[in-house]
């Protein structure tokens, strides 16, 4: 095809100029091996169509891809499984999300701007203290914020259909389409009716199981078992847990996670989480329990829940012109184990990107244009994830290590670098000795 | 989530000096090892075992090895209060909260640890060790009625320099001074060039540096292969992220 010697002849000019660009913007040690990528400006325009992208998984990640495609002008459909879907999840979003997404204030349930820190020997640490009046952290239900998000790709003009998906075909041929084939669920009937549909290219935001990942051959990754129950308690008590949200962290409550307490809209979640020891998860929910139990005795367990958290990004993200979004990419940082925000914006880069590489919907995406979603991801996000990292490794190794952790969580220049970096997912160093401890 | 990139703040703990490093050497655990240059107090933690009992930083180093200390000075102390206790626990359905007779309002009562007129710092680290050792076998709930408001930063840092680093140091500098005299008079006796023209020649000089440094990074055999595993343990994460770019070339081949 006269395409191939075309891109053949211009993938050697981008990818010098892909090269350099990288290497500027790369930190130090990280460097990216020089990938081959053809030009997709080269690609065919696609005649009298869109083009046509299936997002499958409709929660934060899902919602934002489609609409950022919907407006795009690119022919969006949404795949979802359970529309009321309410997930087990802490519930936490960055301030920087409510205005990054335009997320309306009655979506948040509640704001905390209290956080209190409790080490193995229950020193206990208030962490908030540098926080300003308008600043807090977003506890939303995700049912509500799910459907919120997938409500506006629909009035964006994204299709949203419930079902459930099951296998994808590869492409015959380049710049072939891909074969979905999902299972269509129509008003309530038990089992869905078998469909299948031919999209050009497929966003997989289909979480931490994701099938579409299994499709591509995307490879496994570590994770762990976050398991938390739902408890009422009494009014007096939820007082307490009004803007404050806890941490418990302990050998007893998790040997590489943390245990925690956090408000919901009319009770709390009382969870833990672990990679290393999910046989014991039980005994750590048991102990996390314990250690809260003055302030949440008398309570009732409304719900139980567990679910699997991505511990690092999958082998292989993208393949084809399928690429990997939120949980079902892993872009779960450690150490806080925070995920909702990741997905949303990885969604819509993702989508950013394929609205760019087809010119508004107008001509058919390459590899290369998921490939440059990927680059620019690795490049914003990788410092925040890397110090999590380090952080997890050197504060979640022992009960000593934890002591250390929660005895530097009071000093106000750690608590403005955390918040500062949590609510606006920006790392600005500062000056340690201006602010009075 | 504490989240930082600049140097370690050493207004944390006033009383604690801006030292590059303390060097500890608890019985039982890996040894610090300061790697970061520019977080002077700061230091990535490794592990030689299952466990991960590693060490980190200057301030839970000093908590990690009051545990290990408690460890081997628990037999000796008198633990009349804890044995009290224990034996409670066994009539009593409710695991018992930790008691200690100078344990007061959430803190340790200085004006019970005199010794001399003075307050005996070794004492408080060891009641401090004990109390977290006894709160790791058996957790209580964390309480805001009676919220624990011990601060560790009392415990001036002679005390703990005196306890942990010095001991470290003199074996070290004993160590490093035997391997020193032995390998001046070996090279005396093969070049027969003296101790003092030793000193004056580049190459010596460059051999007394790597010596130094040697016997600071590997303090006993088996540092080398926890560095060793520290080095790989610090890029395994970075490995990971970059996992998808590694099968660019062999994907487009396929294609």
């Amino acid at each position: 095809m006269a395409s191939i010697s075309s891109t053949a002849g211009s993938a050697v000019l981008r990818r010098d100029f892909f090269g350099s660009a990288l290497e500027s913007h790369r930190k130090n040690e990280v460097s990216l091996r020089r990938s081959v990528i053809r030009a997709s400006k080269y690609s065919p325009k696609l005649p009298n169509r869109r083009l046509r992208v299936a997002v499958i998984g409709g929660g934060p990640a899902g919602g934002a891809a489609a609409e950022t495609l919907a407006k795009g002008g690119v022919e969006t459909v949404l795949i979802e499984r359970k529309l009321d879907n309410c997930k087990p999840c802490g519930g936490a979003i960055p301030l920087c999300m409510v205005g990054e997404f335009g997320l309306p204030l009655d979506i948040i349930d509640r704001r905390v701007t209290k956080m209190k820190m409790i080490s193995p020997s229950n020193v206990a640490v208030d962490i908030g203290r540098t926080l300003k009046p308008n600043e807090y952290i977003g506890m939303v239900r995700r049912e509500v914020l799910d459907a919120y998000l997938r409500e506006r790709a629909a009035e964006s003009g994204a299709e949203v259909i419930n079902g459930l998906f099951l296998q994808l075909d590869m492409p015959e041929g380049p710049n072939q389409q891909y074969k979905i084939h999902y299972s269509h669920y129509e008003g309530g009937a038990l089992g869905g009716q078998r469909k299948t549909m031919e999209v050009d290219a497929v966003i997989g935001a289909d979480g931490a199981n994701s099938r579409v990942a299994k499709s591509i051959d995307a490879g496994d990754y570590e994770y762990a078992i976050a398991f938390q129950e739902r408890v009422k308690i009494q009014d007096d008590k939820m007082v307490y847990y009004e803007e404050r949200a806890e941490m418990y962290v302990g050998d007893d409550v998790s040997p590489d996670f943390y245990g925690w307490v956090f408000p919901k809209c009319d009770h709390v979640a009382v969870g833990t989480g672990t990679v290393t020891h999910k046989g014991q998860i039980k005994q750590f929910q048991a102990a996390t329990r314990l250690r809260a139990k003055d302030k949440i005795e008398g309570g009732k367990i409304i719900r139980v829940e567990a679910h699997p958290i991505p511990e690092h990004p999958r082998p292989r993200r993208s393949s084809g012109r399928v690429a990997l979004v939120g949980d079902a990419a892993g872009y779960v940082t450690k150490c806080s184990g925070e995920g909702i925000y990741f997905a949303a914006k990885s969604g819509r880069m993702c989508a950013e990107a394929i609205v760019e590489g087809s010119e508004n919907g107008t001509r058919m995406i390459d590899e290369s244009d998921l490939k440059k979603y990927l680059e620019k991801f690795d490049r914003m996000y990788w410092p925040t994830y890397k110090v999590l990292d380090i952080l997890q490794k050197v504060f979640y190794r022992s009960n000593p290590a934890r002591e250390a952790f929660v005895e530097m969580c009071a000093d106000e220049y750690v608590q403005k670098m955390t918040f500062d970096s949590y609510l606006y997912k920006k790392v600005v160093p500062g000056n340690p000795w201006m602010i009075s401890s | 989530m504490a989240l930082f990139s600049s140097p370690f703040p050493s207004t944390l703990l006033p009383t604690l000096s801006n030292k590059p490093h303390l060097s500890l050497k608890p019985p039982t655990t890996p040894v610090l090892f300061p790697l970061i240059k520019k977080h002077h107090s700061l230091s990535l933690a490794r592990s030689s075992d299952a466990n991960g009992a590693g060490v980190v930083g200057v301030v839970e180093e000093k908590v990690q090895t009051r545990e290990a200390e408690k460890k081997v000075e628990e037999s000796g102390e008198g633990l009349g209060s804890n044995g009290a206790a224990a034996a409670a626990a066994a009539v009593v359905e409710a695991p018992p909260k930790f008691k200690d007779p100078r344990w007061v309002g959430g803190t340790w009562d200085l004006t019970q640890f005199r010794k001399d007129g003075k307050t005996d710092w070794d004492a408080v680290i060891d009641a401090e060790a004990r109390r977290r050792k006894w709160l790791e076998d058996t957790p209580e709930a964390s309480s805001t009625d009676e919220p624990v408001l011990f601060d560790t930063s009392v415990i001036p840092w002679w005390a703990w320099m005196k306890r942990y680093h010095l001991p470290e140091a003199e074996l070290l500098n004993g160590r490093a001074a035997m391997v020193g005299f032995f390998m001046a008079y070996f090279v005396d006796s093969l070049t027969g060039v003296g101790l003092v023209d030793q000193m004056g020649n580049f190459f010596c000089k460059t051999l007394l540096f790597i010596a130094v440094v040697g016997v600071l990074v590997i303090r006993k055999n088996e540092d080398i292969e926890t560095v060793k595993k520290l080095l790989e343990e610090t890029t395994f994460y970075d490995k990971q992220w970059q996992a998808t770019w590694k099968d660019d070339t062999p994907n487009d081949l396929s294609k």
